[in-house]
């Protein structure tokens, strides 16, 4: 079957359908070099010059790069990234293996219900989320009314008002959007981990800890890397939960490097800053995303 | 082993995460349902709220903004999408060892990483505030997925129909429509529902490019909320409309939406 294909290749008939296809894709691929490739570019452009929208832009070299690690508001924003790791990774990771391992373990027909329960977040619009958590985290909102009533009513608090706790409130929410995207991935995963290695592992006496850890955790090495890679770039890039709640504030304990970028760019126009640091940003992904595929694949 | 314990006990902890999912969305929906301006909970339900939220936020214009785009990407994205798909998959394209890299390559590529030259280059080609400007990069972003989705489901066909077909005399196009397409439409039908979504939720990309008239429901929400600090179960209703039209959707085809996120795990 893939023999002859190839050994087509090379034939006129063949050429002729390929300039075909060449057409067909030729839409999409300009549509997608015009809006995503040559801005791109540009991107790159522009983050040489400092403009501010409107005059004339001048070179500043690497300044703006150099701006990004050295300025204490802009390099704030990445220690704020390094506490959301925890919240937008590491947390829904865990939350999402220890549900996953449960809901496959136990394989009937209420499970579906969870699933449904706990992929929900991920379907609703960032805004809306937003919205949900300002209020559940207000003053006089339910959290601070539980505490209340159940006696801790000193622990109340404006949470999102606050320089200690705003940063891992909104990273509380990231947890909960997340994790039921990551149970999700490892689901599907664990169902392609032969049973056989289930039904050995319980032969030798292993109880569900140690299945987990023996065979479970082994078998979601793809999905692991996959939920890792899409959650650390999605803290790296979070935006609408942040801007909705606090606008990275107070001061400046909430600041991401997006929305940084997008006061840069929009609010006090420093139309250089604001592309550097898309920049630095869109190659960190880069680097992150190369990195755990490597990692993953050598084992 | 005690695998009665152990039931009990995977009950008992995915029981209580359940609870920590459903209490912001139980509260916001009570909320949304209060006649109590600062949203608590009542057993007496104003449904009245989302008629008067409606109209106090004109979502009647920014709903149908957001329609207008959220319909014209999915159509002409599904198009791109099957056209791309069936040359990468099926045809074979010209150049394609420098293409479908280029393409992998796209769905890496965030919005942050080309939003400020984007801005300011439709600025000057009056293409901001613009529902235009906003659907051609919504289609843009979402070529590589659509071309990559596609291609894997066109890949799965056996090759014999489409030899067939071209022995009866049928053209690349004919092929493409009348053969390929009515054995894909899983595939499509996957597309679709994330592709909704995922332009429907959007929130960066209309706050940057769209103002005034043009806001999408999702800005408009978020103005709206500005606007009614006070004013929390109005607010809320507000947000239920805003999230409606996925919520539907998810609950609808909920086995199709949550295998097609997995699916199109990659994105995004």
């Amino acid at each position: 079957m893939l023999l002859p294909r190839k050994r087509r290749r090379g034939s006129h008939a063949n050429r002729r359908t390929r300039r075909v296809g060449l057409l067909f894709a030729a839409p999409g691929l300009l549509l997608y070099a015009a809006v995503v490739l040559w801005p791109l570019l540009q991107s790159l452009q522009y983050s040489f010059y400092k403009w501010d929208g409107f005059s004339s832009a001048t070179w500043v070299g690497f300044q703006n790069y150099v701006n990004f690690f050295t300025d204490p508001v802009l390099r704030s924003t990445l220690g704020n990234v390094l506490v959301l790791l925890v919240f937008f990774a590491i947390l829904p990771i865990a939350l999402g293996l220890l549900s996953a391992a449960m809901i496959t373990s136990s394989n009937r027909r209420g499970m579906a219900v969870f699933r449904w329960i706990f992929f929900l977040p991920q379907v609703l619009t960032s805004v809306v989320i937003a919205l949900i958590f300002k209020r559940m985290y207000a003053p006089e909102g339910p959290i601070n009314e539980a505490l209340r009533a159940v006696g801790l009513g000193e622990l109340a608090q404006n949470w999102l008002g606050d320089f200690t706790w705003a940063l891992p409130a909104v990273g509380l929410i990231g947890t909960w959007v997340t994790f039921g995207f990551c149970m999700v991935l490892f689901i599907a995963g664990a169902s392609s981990i032969s049973p056989e290695l289930y039904e050995a592992a319980r032969m030798d006496g292993a109880g569900p800890v140690r299945e987990f850890f023996a065979v479970t955790l082994p078998g979601l090495r793809g999905q692991l890397a996959v939920a890792l890679t899409l959650t650390i770039t999605a803290a790296l890039r979070a935006f609408d939960l942040i801007w909705i709640t606090t606008r990275g504030g107070p001061g400046t304990s909430t600041l991401t490097p997006a929305v940084a970028l997008y006061k840069a760019a929009f609010v006090n126009p420093n139309v250089g800053q604001a592309a550097a640091i898309g920049v630095v940003m869109a190659i960190l992904c880069l680097v992150i995303a190369l990195v755990i595929t490597r990692i993953s694949e050598k084992e | 082993m005690s695998s009665r314990a152990e039931k009990i006990w995977n009950y008992l902890i995915l029981g209580l995460l359940a609870l920590v999912v459903l209490w912001p969305v139980g509260t916001f929906l009570a909320a949304a349902l209060s006649p109590d301006r600062a949203g608590r909970p009542s057993a007496d339900l104003q449904w009245g709220n989302f008629v008067t939220a409606w109209e106090n936020a004109e979502f009647a214009r920014s709903m149908t903004v957001s329609l207008v785009i959220t319909v014209s990407v999915v159509v002409i994205g599904v198009i791109l999408a099957l056209m791309g798909g069936y040359a990468f998959g099926v045809l074979g394209v010209i150049g394609d060892r420098w293409f479908f890299p280029l393409i992998l390559l796209g769905m890496m590529i965030s919005l942050e990483a080309i939003i400020v030259p984007l801005y300011y280059q439709f600025r000057t080609l009056g293409l901001t505030d613009n529902l235009l400007g906003v659907i051609l990069i919504h289609l843009g972003m979402g070529v590589p997925f659509g071309i990559f989705w596609m291609r894997a489901a066109f890949r799965a066909l056996p090759r014999g129909i489409f030899e067939s077909a071209s022995l009866d005399g049928a053209g690349p196009m004919r092929m493409l429509w009348s053969i390929a397409v009515p054995n894909l439409m899983p595939a499509v039908y996957t597309l679709v529902l994330l592709s909704f979504m995922w332009t429907w939720n959007d929130y960066f990309l209309s706050l940057v490019f769209l103002h005034g008239d043009n806001q999408t429901a999702t800005v408009a929400l978020g103005v709206f909320q500005g606007k009614y600090v006070t004013q929390i179960n109005l607010m809320a209703a507000g947000g239920l409309i805003v999230a409606a039209p996925v919520l539907i959707l998810y609950v609808i085809f909920q086995r199709k939406f949550i295998s097609g996120m997995l699916a199109g795990a990659i994105k995004e």
